[in-house]
């Protein structure tokens, strides 16, 4: 019953996920970019879209990773360039802890990246997604704790 | 020489209350007591059972002041005053309105580890602590063991048995020494894979009972009734029994204590499955001390790390 | 005695691994990490039994899970209609028989109390119903009570028989065993070995040093009855309660608190109607859905316990839902000991704030 739920959220169940959070007003328009520039990009990710970096709670990456989301990818405006000023320069600091705290539990630390991509670096948001693509695809799935849940 | 007790009556007339601790039910479990009576000054006591950090009231129930309140006066060991300091960094406690009087802190016991170092068996009728000793007598007799062996885990990596903040302070015990390497126990788990550390956080965590005391015994878990792991909307956790849910809560509480915790160990010593919560705790303030060279509760006015940012910082 | 048995140390795990092909017997075991905090778990061949402490845990959750499916739905979208919810209703699950085995007096008696609140009202629970009928209860007489236990003031002793349908009783080589129900009969011809008459007649000693081993002072009753006198007086509530840290440590550990929520768990379409454990000292337990909580402080929430564990439930039922085990004493954080909260009731000293 479970696998039904998951086929009518998921068609391609088989292939692994990368659970994207991007910045509305940077990365999410590089995505946008890099699509009507038609780069081809690998077809893992699937994007959340959040008002700014800012807005990431850690927790967002240890509850996905935890879940079974094989990687999780967070992209913002370049330092100094966040719409709300500081947003970006908050964020780097609780993403730079989660991630060094993630292999403590058990967890890849691979399995997630944070990285700057601006609403007009459609080329590098291609390069990025690639890039990560690529280090899941050599991880493999990630079991989380799915089998621990009820 | 200075007693507790001279102590606290000399600051009497300046403080409404004193919150300290006294007998509880047996020898081994001094209960926190807050003093308004004069008369009850003499029930004070303070020795390496008086575990509970006094600080986890402040926050919760001292937060406000009324015009005409005096001063509060509170036992701080060397871990208690560094939660004193960091709910005065931010702003959760005014300093003008505390009286600390500090402990210097040999280590507090673990009853656990002291019922596994008795031979005797009988109930314990009283405990004396001389010359880094524990003095236990039971209807079996007296025996000493010696208090290094019978000290909280927490307490074996202290760096702070002084306390860092304080009015007054008393010197009734030697503070323990700074270990070599406050931060083995962290290093322990990551000598093993990665495989390894999360069967141990599941195996620990599976019996964890959701009664949530870590939480309600952390000075710093200030969230009071809003916390997000009963929070239904948004939902983070479901009623679940299930492992994967328990570890979810404790990520809550981890994460919302990194560069914050003073490493006090309180939700470690309240669990009574006894996890090694405080574990998590304490590799987040590694991070912090690694990244920003911060050591959370030492100095009233610093901002926490994740509570500010370097716009200098380039590169990441 | 005819009815007794005797099972040695050496024959124990065998006896144990012969029971658990029947049923799920849940002992007493020693957790590698916490030496000293032996939990009931379901018996599996080469485990560590402990029946020396007390189990921090009680065996409640044999009968009484922390948290149990009551039943499942899904939410479905038909292309006419808005969102209609299918419950989906699975017969209720057939349970194993269980047997709790080595538990104390006092937790076989906690049992009791949930026989009063999901049995003997108005409405009978089915699930509790279907697991306590398939269930027996071993219990040990107590080997020794510390500081916090206080059976003794709530009408019991450390070597009581009520609520067990088997006692087992400690002796040098082994334990013997008493049937005390039909049920417990029954189970004792698992047991084939009947003791000498050196154990029969050292069970009965420690059956009787045991029986008034736990002095806890004068019952509890009288000092209960003045509850409602003190209902109202508020700054009684508050000094007692002001050490409290309103976690749940005290009644998930104790082995008659059944209080419950029911929740709605959903895995997007999925979903299952959920029952786990509650606890009246979390702020939420009576938060009702415009905001209002009748009992908005710990002080509140404490006299509620006391209450209900002294006052309300043993009016309504004649006994005190409390079996004097002292966990919830024991395993605070700050040691509130509600004990002394009782014995105060009587008091006529005013407290003031």
């Amino acid at each position: 019953m479970r696998d039904e739920a998951l086929n009518i959220t998921n068609q391609t169940e088989a292939s692994l996920r990368i659970v994207g959070f991007l910045c509305n007003w940077c990365s999410y328009g590089g995505a946008d970019t890099a699509g009507v520039c038609r780069f081809r990009q690998p077809p893992l990710l699937r994007i959340v879209r959040i008002p700014c970096t800012g807005r990431m709670d850690p927790l967002f990456v240890i509850k996905a990773l935890a879940q079974g989301a094989d990687g999780v990818l967070v992209s913002g405006c370049h330092p100094k360039d966040c719409h709300y000023a500081v947003g970006n320069l908050y964020a780097r600091r609780r993403l730079e802890m989660v991630g060094r705290f993630l292999p403590f539990i058990g967890i890849d630390p691979r399995r997630f990246r944070f990285t700057w991509v601006s609403a007009s670096e459609g080329q590098r948001w291609q390069q990025v997604v690639t890039e990560f693509s690529e280090v899941i695809e050599k991880l493999g799935p990630n079991p989380g704790l799915r089998s621990h849940a009820g | 020489m200075n007693t507790l007790q001279s102590i606290v009556e000399s600051i009497w007339d300046q403080v409404d209350v004193v919150l300290g601790w006294r007998v509880g039910y047996d020898p081994l479990h001094p209960v926190p007591t807050f003093v308004r009576d004069r008369k009850d000054i003499a029930s004070l006591i303070w020795n390496p059972l008086c575990a509970p950090n006094l600080s986890v009231f402040l926050a919760k129930f001292f937060r406000t002041a009324s015009q005409r309140d005096k001063k509060i006066g509170i036992l701080a060991k060397g871990c208690d005053s560094r939660s004193l300091t960091a709910l005065i960094q931010e702003g959760l406690v005014d300093r003008d309105r505390l009286l600390i009087v500090g402990l210097t802190c040999p280590g507090t016991v673990d009853p656990d580890a002291l019922a596994a170092a008795r031979t005797q068996s009988g109930p314990i009728t009283a405990v004396a602590f001389a010359n880094g000793m524990v003095e236990i007598t039971s209807a079996d007799g007296v025996e000493c063991v010696p208090l290094d062996r019978v000290i909280e885990r927490r307490c074996q990596r202290c760096r702070h048995a002084h306390p860092v903040l304080y009015d007054v302070v008393l010197h009734d015990f030697e503070p323990r020494p700074v270990p070599k390497d406050p931060f083995a126990h962290v290093e322990a788990l990551e000598n093993q894979s990665l495989e390894a550390r999360k069967a141990f956080w599941l195996k620990e965590l599976e019996r964890c009972l959701r009664c949530y005391a870590c939480r309600n015994a952390c000075p710093l878990c200030v969230c009071q009734d809003h916390c997000l792991a009963e929070s239904r909307t948004p939902k983070w956790v479901t009623q679940k029994d299930t492992v994967a849910d328990k570890f979810l809560f404790h990520m809550i509480h981890t994460l919302h204590l990194a560069g914050r915790c003073t490493e006090c160990g309180e939700c470690e010593r309240a669990c009574p499955m006894k996890i090694p919560v405080g574990l998590l705790k304490e590799k987040t303030a590694q991070i912090a001390m690694d990244l920003w060279h911060y050591e959370s509760g030492t100095d009233p006015g610093a901002r926490p790390p994740l509570l500010s940012y370097d716009a200098s910082v380039t590169g990441i | 005695m005819n009815n007794a048995s005797f099972v040695s140390h050496a024959e124990l795990a065998d006896l144990l691994r012969r029971l658990s092909e029947q049923a799920e017997v849940w002992v007493p075991t020693r957790q590698a990490m916490t030496p000293h905090r032996p939990m009931f778990r379901p018996f599996q061949a080469g485990m560590d039994l402990d029946f020396q402490p007390m189990p921090v845990t009680s065996a409640k959750g044999v009968l009484f899970p922390q948290g149990e499916e009551l039943l499942k739905f899904r939410k479905e979208k038909s292309l006419s209609e808005a969102t209609v919810t299918t419950l989906l209703w699975e017969d209720p699950a057939v349970f194993r028989p269980t047997i709790v085995f080595g538990c104390r007096p006092c937790d076989a008696r906690g049992f009791l109390v949930f026989d009063r609140a999901f049995l003997q009202g108005s409405f009978v629970d089915p699930f509790y119903k279907a697991r306590r009928d398939k269930n027996l209860v071993v219990s040990m007489v107590c080997p020794e009570p510390d500081a916090a236990c206080f059976c003794g003031a709530v009408g019991s002793h450390p070597a009581d028989t009520e609520g067990s349908d088997v006692q087992m009783i400690p002796v040098k080589e082994g334990y013997v065993l008493h049937g005390l129900t039909e049920k417990g009969q029954e189970f004792l011809k698992n047991v084939e070995n009947t003791p000498s008459q050196a154990q029969q007649e050292e069970a009965r000693q420690v059956w009787t040093s045991a029986q008034g081993s736990v002095d806890s002072g004068a019952s509890l009753t009288d000092d209960a009855q003045h509850f409602f006198k003190r209902f109202a007086d508020t700054a009684f509530w508050r000094f007692h309660t002001e050490r409290c840290l309103s976690c749940g440590v005290c009644t998930y550990l104790c082995p008659t608190c059944y209080c419950f929520t029911l929740t709605d768990e959903t895995n997007g379409v999925h979903g299952e109607r959920l029952r786990s454990w509650d606890a009246c000292m979390f702020h939420h337990f009576t938060q009702e859905a415009s905001g209002h909580n009748p009992r908005p402080t710990k002080a509140e929430r404490f006299r509620n316990r006391v209450g209900h564990k002294f006052s309300y439930f043993p009016e309504k039922h004649g006994r005190f839902a409390c079996c004097g085990c002292g966990r919830c004493l024991r395993h605070c954080p700050v040691g509130m000991d509600i004990r002394a909260i009782v014995r105060a009731l009587g008091e006529s000293e005013e407290v003031h704030d």
